[in-house]
Formats: structure tokens, C-alpha cells, sequence
């Protein structure tokens, strides 16, 4: 390569295409830029306005005094005149000397009053400072607006009456609104901002309740200022604006003393917003919980279709103990919509509710299947194969250690009283449910990350407490550097004997840094693999996704719950607290293999996003689901009886039905296994058992808990568009819940049949 | 209203004339702040870096030189700054975002390989020393004389030439042993 087209490479740099300018970066920093421009300007403005004041001041103290001494004058003269004549007038010559006495006594005493008094009649020496500050305003695009709104939380959005401690300077950026926006958006914040929920004043503002009530009645035109000037011996003047430019009204109560040192520091400064609580404000607090656009996003999901036994005789697929998806679903209907199908999981919706299966015995052998055939509620002739199964509950005493890092995501979506006050709120309720020796610690994430609870020990709850009440909402979401962080965290703390786990409280993605799902993935593998563990906690919605929070838990070995209510919260961290926290077998897989003389085909009922092929079963580097103490798992496969004959799926012409060696009991449906492996453990154990027909037809009474959850995945198949379900309504729904809800202590499944009532009238 | 009066006005506390002066002035701090990191979001933090420093040091410009020299100082200070700040917890900055973007721009065929070549200068400008980066892009892509950009760096004329001279041995050196593959060709885009 020579000169010339070195050279020419060079020249080229020039024609570049230029890139675009973004108009709302541009307004950004443009905002940013006249901001400091005109505080710096006010600094000096202020100061010049005091010195002058100053000036001012001492000229009229001296006009003040000079007033009053010739008033002063002036009524002794007249006094005098008034005596002397008196004394002339009444001339007996022996009192003469006794009224001339009692007029010098007379005139001193005057004399004395009035100078007392002279003070007090100065009029007022308040200046009113002429607010002429050039107002920028730029066309704020929606859009734009939204996004700086979730920047500063409810600064801007709610009905905020902004008062500047005395200290304060007058500042024109109380002209508009976005100004705090600024503030907070520029490299260098200047001034820190506090957000107060409560209208409590601080005494130094001296500014009244009723001050702050009536400044709501100043109605002024957009970007004016109406300047009251207030006689009182401090010179306090209070600056009432009213922003109506941008339909919010923004009150910005000033107070301002004239003794302020104009050469006080900036960094010393202090602003307080406070927003009062007056009731017909209450709304505007809040922004409206259901946000404009809907960005959940779930992982798209299509039913499992009929298998048949001759083509594919074994089916395999990993446990799911997680609960989101019922709750998720619930928040749908509770507002009015039916859920999108995909966010509708069928086997999250049974495992939701906790049946009361057969417990096993021992620690050793964890769980017990209890397998039941019934009646199919939806199909003639077919069956239902219920296989429930149980972890073994540990005891109280025996709760092993924790160590804990909670991960909260405090960015500005969080800022939503169904977001990070339910957060805190549940932390809180988890608390209860720990050892005093066990050890929480608590990392958040918005713009960046940090720690702010240190591993603390649970018996020290106040210094918990006190941390989570600090954490205020705002700023981006740098969620993989929390989460980097708080394993960290759970590492530097790692005890081998305990439960090690990172619990991480989001409304949404990680939208900055480590945020391809493959990435966070194999990050999360390798931690579990290390030994901590990860459970997700999933909040709000808008912005919920729900993918990500799924290949969070399972990869992280964690329950994914998804909390839309403190009764919610209470559901999964207290009452299930050792389900969610403990487990009890990792990597339980379950397999079923049918019988073709007996069962044509089958059906399983959820566990789409859980399956799992055949040869995976007796692999132990393939990851599965978890089960934590007391969890309940249940499986229903529909199957096709061959002596039914109601068979789906055409039989092929010209397959030969394979034959069952007779020495197998031709009773049997199918054989179940199941695979699990210890938690400390690398190599699964196995479970087996026939699935026989000896409980052939049932009383529908003796297995209620099996019937509830049909009812339940009858519901939950419905949603999903209910395809395989013919004439099944929700009312039958309703019917077979109403019939089978048990004593239902805790209320959850009288709470699900007022569920399904919602779905029927809810809207698509 | 003239240049320089907007500069009093707004030297004066005038916040319209500041205001105006922004307006005027951002896209071309803009699309320089891009030149410099190559990738917008970067880009976009330098240039609100340096209007919020204009603001506070709008004061101290004398009219001694050119508006435009001071405000390219001031934009390489900004630059700097900012990428030292940045450069405590992030990769060393790399061109290809802006190159993406304006390739999937670019309409015509043989820009795109004329922007790898671009992309691979901009690139090794961020290998060289302190200075060298400055020097290239005042003078190629923002067209100023080696006069100018001297004023702006606060340097002699010659050690502006002797820079170039380097920069161009060194892409020399770089592009011969890295042997593009010549399909587009350079004499193609010109």
C-alpha cells in the first residue's frame, strides 16, 4: 500500500457519514448546560441582590431614624407650646412652679414613649427580588418525558410541592419541572435530593401548612411567577410557583432569609421535596399501576399434543415447582384481562396449591409418589394417571443454616407501591422464618451496583430493618453487576454446611451489561455448581420477564415465584419459606414408560417447557428440576385405554401391535421412575413403581386432593384455549373445586374459584 | 445578531443568548464527540459533558482566538476526561458500533469497504500515543489547517506535521501486513 492511498484513507476520515443527532440527548444536555448556566448566574445574581439589600437595608434604617426623631420633635415642640400656654392661661402664681415641674416630667415621659416606639412604626424593609430569569422550555416528546420519569421516580410525577430549605437560593429551574431531572441526570449532582413521603415540614422552612395549601390557589399563567412579599421581622419571602405548562401543577414554596450567607456552600446545600398527602392527591402519588405499554414478555409455549404408545412409548420430563405463573395469571384476571396463553403454565398452576399426598418417611428416600387413575372430567373413556408426589417436610429444629443475599432491584420501575415497598415487606416476612445465627445480607442494583447491608446476622434485625427502609427507587438497571455482586457476597460468606443462595427481588430484565439470556446462563450454572443458588422473586408487571426469570431459577437451582400481593409474599416466604429455601433432592427427573396392551395413547399435562429427552433420564450432567422441603410436585397424564376405544389418533394400517411378554402384569398402565440426587450429591438415585389399575374408579371422595388439582389443570387448560378439553367449562371448573377444596385452611383454593369466576367475565 | 455579540450576551448571564449559542454549536460538538469514542451512547455523554463545562467556562473565553479553535479544546478536554473515567471499569474503546451503524446506512456498494478501512484507522488511532488521535481527526476528518488544529492543541505547526507523518508510516506499516482482501479496493471508493 503506498502513499497516496494511505493518504486517501485518511481523506476519507472527512466524508464520513455524520451521524444523526438524537433530540432527546440533545434536550438532555441542553438542559443540563442551562441549568448551571443560570445557577451559576443566580449565585451571582443572589449575591448582588444581597449586597444591595444590604445597602438598602442601612439607608433605610438611617430615612427610618431620621422620620422619627423629626416626629419626635415635632410632638415636643407642640407639647411644650401646648404647656407653656396652659401655664399662662392658669397663672395663680403658688402652682406656678409645681405645673411647671409636672410639664418637664410630662414631656420627658412623651419624649421616652415615643422614641420607644419609633421602631416599631418603620415600614417593612423587604425588597422583592424581580424574578425576570429567561425560562427554556423545550418541546418535551413523550416518550422522552416517560423515560425521565423513570429516571427521577416520583419527583416528577407526582403532585410535588418542592420547598427549598432557607438556605436555598432562589433558583428559576423551579420554573420547570424537569429540573430536579437534570439534576439528577448530570455527571455531577450538585445538590442532594431527598424524597419525602410524608408531608412532615422542617421547622427552618417556616413555611405553614396552610402556606403551602393556600399557594395552590395562586393561579398563575404558564412560566410565571407571582412573588408575594410577606411583613415579618425575618424578611421572609416566599415565591409561589405554579408550572400548569406540562398539566402537572409543581408548587415551589421558597423561603428565603435575608441573613442567608450568600457565600454558603453549594455542596452544603440541601433540597427537600415533600409531597403532600393532602387526599385528593393520593392518586397522583402513584402512578396508575397498569403502565401504557405492555412489555411482559413470556416464553411462547405450545400444548403438549396426544402422543401415541406405539410410536413413543416413554415420556420424560423434569420436575417444576415453581408458582409463578398462578400468580401471574391471577394479577391477569384480577384486572379485568384473561392472561396471554404463553404466561399460562399448566404445571405451575397445580403446583401452586399444596396437597396433602403421602408423606415419606425418611430423609433418605425424600419423596413418595402417590399414583392415581381416574376418570377423565373432560374426555369419555379416557383416564387420567395423577402422580403426586411429596418432599419429605423438614422438622423446625432441624433447619439448617443460611446464608442469604438478598438482590434487589431498586431502579426506577421498581418505584410502585406493588414493586419495592411489597419487597422490603416480604424480605421482612422471610426474616421471621429464619435462625437468629443465620446470615442475610442485602446487594442492590439500579444504575450500578452496591452493597448495603454487609452479611449481617439475623438476631440483628433492626440494623436489617433499618437498611431495607432507607432503599429508594431510581436510575437504570445494571442488573449482572448486582448479580456479580451479591455472589460475591454469598461466596466471601460460604458455608459449606448451609443453605447458600442469592435471592433476587426484579420487575424485569437486566438491561445493562451481562444481558444475553446464554450468558447469564452459563454464569449462573457455574455458580451452582459452586454452591450458591439462586431463587427469583418476580414482581409488578410492564415490564415482566418472565423467560428471563425462568432460565434465572432453574439454572440457579431456585424456585422462581412471582409475588403480585403481601398475601403473595406471605404465601412464599413464610408459609413455604423451607420449601423455597431448602431442598431437599436436586435434579428430579421423572419417567414414564406405558404399557401399549394397555394404553393407546397419552397426553401430558403441562411440563412444556420441561422436557426432556429419553436418553437425558439417566444422565447425570443434565440439569432438572429442584424439590425443597414439603414441596408438592403433581403430574397428570391423560391417557387412552385400548379397551376404550376412544382413541384420537388413527391406529396405522400397517403396524403390528407389539406384543407384552406375559410374565409382566398386564394390569399395569405404565412403570413410573423417578430420579433425584441428594443436594450434596453428584449421582442420582432412582425410584420405581408400576402404575397399576387396582384403584380402578374410585369414589371421586376418597381422592379430593387429586380431583382438586384436575381442576385446576382443567382451568389452566382452558386458558391456554382449552383444545383438548371438548365441552369443559369453567363452570364445570367451578363445580369440581367447590367440590373438592378440602378445609382449606389458608384460603388459597376458595380464592382460586373466585379466580375462575373473574376468567369468565374477564375480557380476552 | 453576531457571533461574538451571542458570546457577550450570554458571557453576560443572558440565558436565551446561552441557550442559542447551544443550539447553534451542538451538532458539531456532537458529531466530533462520535469521531473521538466512535459510538453514540459515549458520544452522547462527552457532548452533554461539554455543554454543562461551556456553561461554567463560557466566562473565560477572551476572543482571543477562534470561537471554534476553543470550543474543539474544549471538546478534546471533555473527551479525555470522560474516557479516563471510563476506562477504570471498561474495555479500551472499540470503533465498530459507529462503523455498524453508518454501514447499515450507507447506500452505496463500495462505502462499506472504504468504512472497514476507516474503522481499522480509527482503531489503531486508539493504539498510538497521547496526542496522535487528536491530530488525525482535527485534520482529516474535521478539515482544519495544521495551523488551526495546532492552535487548538496548543502546539507548534511542526509537531502537527511531524504527528501525521507518523500516524501515516504507522497505518502504512499496519495495512501492509495486514493485506485486506482487495475485492471493494480503495481506488474503487474513490
Amino acid at each position: 500500500m503506498n502513499d497516496k492511498e494511505i493518504e486517501q484513507i485518511l481523506e476519507s476520515l472527512a466524508n464520513q457519514e455524520k451521524p444523526t443527532v438524537n433530540s432527546q440527548s440533545k434536550m438532555l444536555a441542553m438542559h443540563a448546560a442551562l441549568n448551571e448556566f443560570s445557577m451559576l448566574h443566580e449565585d451571582k445574581a443572589v449575591e448582588e441582590s444581597l449586597q444591595n439589600k444590604k445597602r438598602q437595608g442601612f439607608l433605610d434604617s438611617l430615612r427610618h431614624m431620621g422620620k422619627a426623631v423629626i416626629t419626635l420633635i415635632t410632638d415636643v415642640i407642640h407639647i411644650v407650646i401646648t404647656m407653656i400656654r396652659r401655664i399662662f392661661m392658669a397663672i395663680p402664681t403658688s402652682k406656678k412652679v409645681y405645673g411647671a415641674l409636672a410639664g418637664v416630667v410630662g414631656v420627658t415621659f412623651c419624649a421616652a414613649i415615643v422614641f420607644h416606639l419609633s421602631p416599631l412604626m418603620k415600614p417593612e424593609k423587604t425588597q422583592i427580588i424581580e424574578s425576570d430569569m429567561q425560562v427554556y422550555v423545550p418541546k418535551v416528546q413523550p416518550i422522552a418525558e416517560e423515560e425521565m420519569i423513570s429516571k427521577t421516580g416520583v419527583a416528577s410525577k407526582s403532585d410535588a410541592a418542592v420547598s427549598q430549605t432557607t438556605e436555598d437560593k432562589i433558583s428559576s429551574d423551579a420554573n420547570f419541572g424537569g429540573s430536579l431531572i437534570d439534576e439528577a441526570t448530570t455527571a455531577k449532582p450538585r445538590e442532594t435530593i431527598e424524597l419525602q413521603q410524608t408531608p412532615v415540614l422542617q421547622d427552618g422552612d417556616a413555611v405553614s401548612q396552610s402556606d403551602l395549601m393556600r399557594s395552590k390557589e395562586v393561579v398563575a399563567t404558564s412560566n410565571s411567577t407571582s412573588v408575594q412579599a410577606k411583613g415579618q421581622q425575618t424578611s421572609e419571602q416566599q415565591f409561589v410557583v405554579q408550572e400548569k405548562a406540562r398539566g402537572m401543577d409543581l408548587s415551589v414554596t421558597s423561603s428565603m432569609i435575608s441573613r442567608a450567607e450568600p457565600q454558603m456552600k453549594k455542596a452544603e446545600r440541601k433540597r427537600k421535596v415533600i409531597i403532600p398527602q393532602s387526599s385528593t392527591n393520593q392518586d397522583a402519588i402513584y402512578p396508575p399501576i397498569t403502565p401504557l405499554v405492555d412489555r411482559d414478555e413470556f416464553p411462547t409455549s405450545e400444548q403438549n399434543g396426544i402422543k401415541q404408545v406405539s410410536l413413543e412409548p416413554v415420556s420424560t420430563f423434569s420436575i417444576d415447582v415453581d408458582t409463578s405463573s398462578y400468580s401471574v395469571v391471577r394479577s391477569r384476571i384480577n384486572s379485568g384481562f384473561l392472561p396471554p396463553k404463553d404466561a399460562v403454565r399448566v404445571e405451575e398452576m397445580i403446583n401452586y396449591f399444596d396437597y396433602q399426598y403421602a408423606l415419606p418417611s425418611s430423609r433418605e428416600i425424600p419423596f413418595k409418589p402417590s399414583i392415581t387413575v381416574l376418570p377423565s372430567p373432560w374426555n369419555k373413556g379416557k383416564k387420567l394417571i395423577h402422580i403426586g408426589v411429596k418432599g419429605f417436610d423438614t422438622d423446625p429444629e432441624q433447619q439448617p443454616d443460611s446464608n442469604l443475599v438478598f438482590l434487589l432491584d431498586v431502579s426506577g420501575s421498581m418505584n410502585q407501591p406493588d414493586k419495592l415497598p411489597l419487597v422490603k415487606q416480604s424480605v421482612g416476612l422471610l426474616l421471621d422464618k429464619l435462625k437468629p445465627t443465620d446470615t442475610v445480607s442485602i446487594v442492590v442494583y439500579a444504575g450500578a451496583a452496591g452493597v448495603v447491608l454487609e452479611p449481617t446476622k439475623v438476631k440483628d434485625r433492626t440494623k436489617i430493618i433499618t437498611a431495607l427502609s432507607r432503599l429508594r427507587a431510581g436510575g437504570s438497571t445494571a442488573g449482572s453487576a448486582g448479580l456479580e455482586l451479591a455472589y460475591k457476597l454469598a461466596e466471601l460468606n460460604y458455608d459449606k454446611s448451609a443453605v447458600n443462595r442469592v435471592i433476587l427481588a426484579t420487575d424485569g430484565d437486566f438491561n445493562v451489561g451481562r444481558t444475553g439470556n446464554r450468558d447469564l446462563q452459563s454464569f449462573i450454572e457455574h455458580k451452582r455448581n459452586q454452591g450458591v443458588f439462586l431463587s427469583v422473586l418476580g414482581f409488578g408487571r410492564g415490564n415482566y420477564q418472565d423467560d428471563m426469570m425462568q432460565i434465572l431459577a432453574q439454572n440457579g437451582n431456585g424456585v422462581a415465584a412471582y409475588i403480585d400481593s403481601l398475601s403473595e409474599a406471605k404465601k412464599v416466604l413464610v408459609d413455604e419459606a423451607t420449601s423455597m429455601l431448602f431442598p431437599i433432592a436436586k435434579d428430579v427427573k421423572i419417567q414414564l414408560e406405558f404399557n401399549p396392551e394397555k394404553v393407546s395413547e397419552y397426553r401430558l399435562i403441562g411440563y412444556e417447557t420441561r422436557a426432556l429427552n429419553r436418553e437425558d433420564f439417566n444422565n447425570d450432567k443434565v440439569d432438572a428440576g429442584d424439590i425443597g422441603a414439603g414441596h408438592t410436585v403433581t403430574a397428570i397424564y391423560e391417557i387412552t385405554p385400548v379397551e376404550a376405544g376412544v382413541d384420537s389418533v388413527d391406529k396405522l394400517r400397517y403396524a403390528e401391535p407389539k406384543k407384552v411378554p406375559s410374565n409382566l402384569n398386564n394390569q399395569e398402565y405404565g412403570y413410573l421412575k423417578i430420579r433425584y440426587k441428594l443436594p450434596n450429591e453428584s449421582k442420582s438415585k432412582l425410584i420405581e413403581t408400576a402404575v397399576t389399575e387396582k384403584l380402578t374408579e374410585p369414589k371421586w371422595d376418597d381422592h379430593s386432593e387429586a380431583n382438586f388439582s384436575i381442576a385446576v389443570a382443567g382451568f389452566a387448560q382452558l386458558l391456554k384455549g382449552g383444545k383438548h378439553l371438548n365441552n369443559y367449562s369453567y363452570n364445570d371448573v367451578i363445580n369440581a373445586a367447590q367440590k373438592y377444596k378440602g378445609d382449606d385452611i389458608f384460603g388459597y383454593r376458595n380464592e382460586f374459584i373466585q379466580l375462575v369466576r373473574m376468567a369468565k367475565i374477564a375480557n380476552p | 445578531m453576531s457571533h461574538d455579540a451571542l458570546i457577550r450576551q450570554a458571557q453576560g448571564g443572558d440565558k436565551q443568548a446561552f441557550a442559542s449559542l447551544l443550539e447553534l454549536h451542538y451538532e458539531h460538538i456532537f458529531v466530533f464527540s462520535y469521531q473521538w469514542c466512535g459510538n453514540r451512547q459515549d458520544a452522547e455523554d462527552i457532548t452533554q459533558l461539554v455543554c454543562v463545562k461551556l456553561a461554567k467556562s463560557i466566562m473565560q473565553f477572551s476572543f482571543k482566538s477562534k470561537f471554534s479553535t476553543w470550543l474543539y479544546r474544549l471538546v478534546i478536554n471533555c473527551g479525555k476526561d470522560y474516557l479516563r473515567s471510563q476506562k477504570k471499569h471498561q474495555q479500551p474503546l472499540h470503533h465498530s458500533s459507529l462503523m455498524v451503524e453508518l454501514g447499515e446506512q450507507s447506500s452505496e456498494q463500495n462505502a462499506v469497504p472504504q468504512q472497514l478501512y476507516i474503522r481499522q484507522v480509527l482503531n489503531s488511532l486508539e493504539e498510538l500515543e497521547e496526542g496522535f488521535k487528536e491530530v488525525v481527526l482535527l485534520v482529516y476528518a474535521q478539515g482544519l489547517s495544521h495551523k488551526e488544529a495546532a492552535d487548538v492543541l496548543g502546539i507548534k505547526e511542526g509537531t502537527v506535521s511531524w504527528r501525521l507523518h507518523e500516524v501515516r508510516k504507522e497505518l502504512k506499516d499496519k495495512f501492509t501486513t495486514m493485506r485486506f482482501d482487495d475485492s471493494g479496493g480503495i481506488g474503487g471508493s474513490k
